[in-house]
């Protein structure tokens, strides 16, 4: 809303110059965002909210800085050159529908020469941000900048038998607003009609045909209050926003009404017009005052300070409050009509601390009764995480939970995607139903721009329906790694990623965060290429898949490189606990280590060797780590060779020779009956 | 010279040949064997010769003997020391050159901001909540007294997903639903995505991150909102930072504020400034008291309780704070701008 210095005085003589008024604006909310000098007038851009109507006019916003600078508010007069017949005998005004028309006024002016404005009025008009039309429009335009109360000029004579009619459009209406577009009417619409047809569409715009014109002599003014529900459902429905609109919609003074009349007729005067006698005022049910409540403790109880009862009762009744008090600093407070934003004590308490002064209010650190014992392992569970990936080289990405519907199809992810009913846009019209389709952009992102790898991850959530038609949102962690890993160095040749740096990454997630090992079974999955994929379980609990991408989405992306990606859902892991830790005592007597080689037939794979070996039951067995596994070369077709080295320790003495080897060999046949192995 | 004086030079000889090869302890013990062994030892038969040497001869003889004797103990004692120190085996010629680097992946910038705001607030007791980010037209509008139909909603500009559900204009409905299930006191901040309507320019995109706190408890006042949020601005932003409290408007607070920073870009010296289009000042928050009717939306009674709530846009704060100029760096993934990040 754009605020004229000039225009202000028009209603308090500021004795601040215009350059420092900013900050009184600022102070009380008014927030300034630009300020521009004009012909000796100064205008201030402020911002406004939604909930006071009443400084979207001169009027409402003199108001404020009279009460924040102790300045009196004018109101000036508008006398009228009157006509000898009275209102109601030239036109007869009808409000059908006094729901969405709760007050309407009515004046016929006569005899006004339509022509340009004078000087003073198109600075005023050019002031607000609009372009002087004639002095009939821009008299309204002053008039709505003002009060707030937006007003609509007929053509008098077009109205058909000088009759207006405030009712719902009906079916099939139509009407050709004034910037020239034809408007179909729907019932819940509310308009302005003659005796024939609709001729404006109430609160929100005029119609052409009854607009005013140079051949304009009789002008009807309308100073109405409209319903703003109906006003912004039309209005929205139209996607149509006007000056008279956004006022309505937030709620205009009802009791403004007859005064933005009088003020266009007085106003009209000057160029000839004389005003019909009385003016019609239709207000069936007029509106009670809204009293609330006040204590002075309360204020305080609230703001943390204590406020005088004297600044109390001369900021409240500055802003047009009457305060009846009750018992000592408990009132009960006259809300006038302008102030729709009133309703509760708190909505006084805040007029109290914007008059007060924000920064007159003291600092104090929130007490506490209680601390929360810290429950956010979710949260905790997730900067870990992160942490190992950081560690092992991957850097964090994060992309919008947007995705492409075409896009996404070639993934195949089997769950159904939520559409958006208003996207920004066709590629993003549906939330992501997996993260790795974002990770494929931003690799082909960064490849066509200097990089030679690319490790990243996101951990973010993804959406679909579930069956039972409800919403779903999953956090998961996605992972890709493709290209050089390690740069060439004067002392070490440059490493490409593989497979197993991403298995191996994965694998160590579970461990740090003390989850049990997964189980990687092979299983072919949409994303990856055929027998390039495998599926990671816990305890048979399906968590996510890991591979090597396949062609097709690659080349969907224009991603050249190979590239190896996996998945996770997080929530499968959140819902476990993760196994509490406790120490082990440090080993006090020396273990004995043993190495075993063995063929076995390579259709097993290192999944069931590793299970195998994990189940083994055998005395003193501490741990044991697989180093070494070939195939080929000495090896007959069909079988590989793998070395293992078991660890044992007794806790509480040294271990024989003999018992190691006792060990050993039932640890061979377990093997044997379990693998089939042979020794080497 | 006697023969034996000239076995005594060859030894030496040998001796020195064979020092100069002993780099490690069983060299030494070799060598030392294979001189002074008890039975074999190379001095031990030079002595037995000497016993046999007629009288003449054996006093010069004798003494050169006990010099090498002397000789050989020192140089043992002298290798015996060396072989005590590691010692390098190709010592490199430029140390200068560059060591070995193991790269660390990089946070997100806003994942590492989110981090410091959350480290603030845990400091203060606060704990963090979350909630979903599909959500209705109740949580998101109306239990936070956004009347239907009210032009306060033009703010919130929604993605619709169909006419019961929506997503999450601002994380404002996980207040409600943590008062809904939780009894005062309340101490918590709420981080996440949300998402509006909105055309993409360099600071508004239809997806970004904000933080939601929320204090409810008995006697909680303005004085405290405005503590509380000096301590945390102080602490993001450094000790000398000025704050600025203005009045402002959300259905869901009253009052309402919104909290300005002074422009660290230009500190307020230059009209032209970009960050703050110079006005010296940039809004980083909005903030106020829980509005009564919110409260009666969760059943909690507004005449026993109160509290404060404010939001924070953590991407663009954290373009203040890295002086990063357009948002959509954050969501580009350019691994050029993602790796400055692990240093921060």
């Amino acid at each position: 809303m754009n605020i004229s210095y000039d225009w202000l005085n028009e209603y308090l003589d500021l004795n601040v110059p215009s350059r420092e008024l900013a900050q009184y604006f600022n102070q009380i909310g008014l927030m300034v965002e630009s300020l521009r000098e004009i012909d000796g007038d100064t205008v201030y851009e402020i911002e406004t909210y939604a909930n006071r109507p009443d400084t979207l006019g001169h009027l409402g916003v003199a108001r404020e800085l009279a009460a924040l600078l102790g300045l009196p508010l004018k109101s000036p007069s508008w006398p009228l050159v009157e006509l000898d017949q009275s209102t109601s005998d030239l036109v007869d005004i009808q409000v059908l529908d006094s729901q969405l028309c709760p007050r309407y006024c009515g004046l016929v002016v006569k005899g006004v020469q339509v022509g340009p404005s004078p000087d003073w009025l198109k600075r005023r008009i050019e002031a607000v941000g609009l372009r002087p039309i004639n002095n009939v429009v821009d008299i309204s335009n002053y008039v709505c900048f003002s009060l707030g109360q937006p007003l609509h000029t007929f053509d008098f004579c077009q109205l058909k038998e000088a009759r207006i009619i405030v009712r719902r459009a009906r079916k099939g209406e139509t009407l050709r607003t004034l910037d020239g577009q034809l408007v179909e009417l729907t019932s819940d619409m509310l308009v302005i009609a003659d005796e024939g047809k609709p001729v404006a569409l109430a609160g929100i715009i005029g119609g052409e045909e009854s607009g005013i014109n140079e051949k304009t002599t009789d002008v009807f003014i309308e100073s109405a209050n409209f319903d703003p529900v109906s006003i912004r459902l039309t209005a929205k429905k139209l996607g149509l926003t006007t000056d008279a609109s956004y006022r309505f919609e937030r709620g205009v003074d009802i009791n403004a009404a007859p005064l933005g009349a009088k003020m266009a007729a007085s106003l009209l005067s000057q160029f000839g017009g004389k005003a019909s006698r009385g003016l019609l005022d239709v207000y069936p049910n007029p509106r009670r005052t809204r009293s609330v409540p006040l204590r002075l403790k309360r204020v305080s109880e609230l703001l943390g300070i204590e406020i005088p009862k004297e600044f109390v009762v001369r900021t409240l009744t500055a802003l047009g409050l009457k305060l009846n008090e009750q018992k000592p600093g408990v009132w009960v407070t006259e809300i006038p009509s302008f102030r729709v934003d009133l309703e509760r004590e708190a909505d006084l308490i805040e007029e109290i601390a914007r008059f007060f002064g924000y920064d007159r209010i003291p600092t104090e650190v929130t007490p506490a009764r209680s601390f929360e014992l810290p429950a956010s392992e979710r949260q905790d569970c997730l900067w870990l995480l992160k942490e190992i990936l950081f560690h092992y080289g991957f850097d964090e990405v994060i992309n919008f939970s947007f995705g492409d519907r075409e896009k996404e199809k070639i993934w195949q992810t089997g769950l159904e995607p939520i559409k958006l009913q208003n996207p920004i846009s066709s590629r993003a019209s549906i939330l992501r139903t997996s993260l790795l389709p974002g990770l494929v952009e931003n690799t082909v992102w960064n490849y066509n721009r200097e990089a030679n790898g690319v490790h990243i991850f996101e951990t973010g959530k993804i959406y679909f329906w579930e069956e039972d038609g409800k919403q779903r949102e999953e956090w998961h962690l996605a992972l890709l790694t493709s290209g050089q890993r390690e740069a060439k160095t004067w002392n070490q040749p440059a490493r490409e990623t593989d497979y197993f740096f991403l298995k191996g990454a994965i694998e160590d997630l579970f461990s740090y965060l003390g989850y049990e090992t997964p189980s990687f079974e092979p299983e072919d999955h949409s994303f990856f290429q055929t027998g390039q994929a495998v599926r990671i379980s816990i305890k048979k609990e399906p968590v996510g898949y890991l591979g090597l991408l396949k062609p097709e989405i690659r080349l969907a992306y224009g991603l050249d490189k190979l590239a190896y990606g996996g998945e996770l859902n997080l929530e499968v892991l959140f819902d476990r606990q993760p196994r509490a830790f406790s120490f082990t005592p440090v080993p006090r007597f020396p273990g004995v280590v043993r190495d075993l080689s063995f063929l076995v037939d390579s259709r097993i794979n290192f999944q069931d060797i590793y299970s195998q070996l994990k189940k083994l039951n055998v005395p003193y067995l501490e741990r044991f780590e697989i180093y070494d596994r070939f195939e080929g070369d000495s090896l007959s077709a069909g079988q590989v060779s793998y070395s293992v080295r078991f660890f044992f320790r007794h806790e509480s003495r040294t271990l024989q020779a003999e018992e190691v080897d006792r060990a050993m060999l039932d640890i061979i046949s377990q093997l044997k009956s379990g693998l089939k192995i042979q020794l080497r | 010279m006697s023969s034996l004086q000239e076995k005594i030079e060859q030894y030496r000889q040998l001796f020195n040949d064979l020092a100069a090869k002993t780099k490690n302890s069983r060299d030494l013990e070799e060598l030392k064997q294979a001189f002074l062994g008890r039975k074999k030892g190379y001095l031990t038969l030079l002595f037995d010769e000497l016993k046999q040497l007629p009288p003449e001869e054996k006093r010069g003889a004798g003494e050169a003997l006990n010099k090498f004797k002397t000789e050989i103990q020192q140089a043992l004692s002298e290798i015996e020391e060396r072989c005590q120190r590691p010692e390098v085996e190709n010592p490199l010629t430029d140390l200068t050159l560059p060591g070995k680097k193991i790269y660390w992946g990089a946070p997100h910038p806003l994942t590492l901001f989110q981090r410091k705001i959350e480290k603030i607030f845990v400091s203060m007791g606060f704990s963090v909540e979350e909630g979903p980010e599909i959500e209705t037209d109740y949580y998101n509008f109306e239990a936070l007294n956004f009347p239907p139909y009210h032009p306060a909603r033009d703010s919130w500009d929604t993605l619709y997903i169909n006419d019961k559900l929506l997503l999450r204009t601002h994380t404002s409905p996980v207040q409600i639903r943590v008062m809904e299930k939780k009894k005062p006191p309340i101490r918590i901040i709420i981080p996440g995505k949300v998402y509006r309507r909105e055309t993409s320019d360099p600071t508004h995109l239809p997806m970004f991150h904000q933080v939601e706190g929320l204090v409810v408890d008995r006697g909680i006042t303005f004085a405290h909102l405005k503590g509380t949020l000096d301590y945390f601005i102080k602490a993001l932003f450094g000790e000398k930072i000025k704050i600025r409290f203005r009045p402002s408007f959300f259905p869901f607070t009253e009052p309402s504020a919104e909290v300005d920073i002074e422009c660290i870009a230009c500190h307020g010296q230059d009209t032209q400034c970009r960050v703050c289009g110079g006005t010296g000042w940039k809004e980083i928050l909005g903030a106020g008291l829980v509005d009564p009717q919110v409260f009666k939306n969760v059943n909690i009674d507004p005449e026993k309780y109160s509290g404060w709530a404010f939001g924070l846009g953590i991407d663009r704060t954290a373009m203040l704070a890295y002086e990063i100029p357009e948002m959509r760096y954050f969501y580009e993934n350019d691994l050029r701008f993602l790796r400055q990040f692990n240093r921060k």
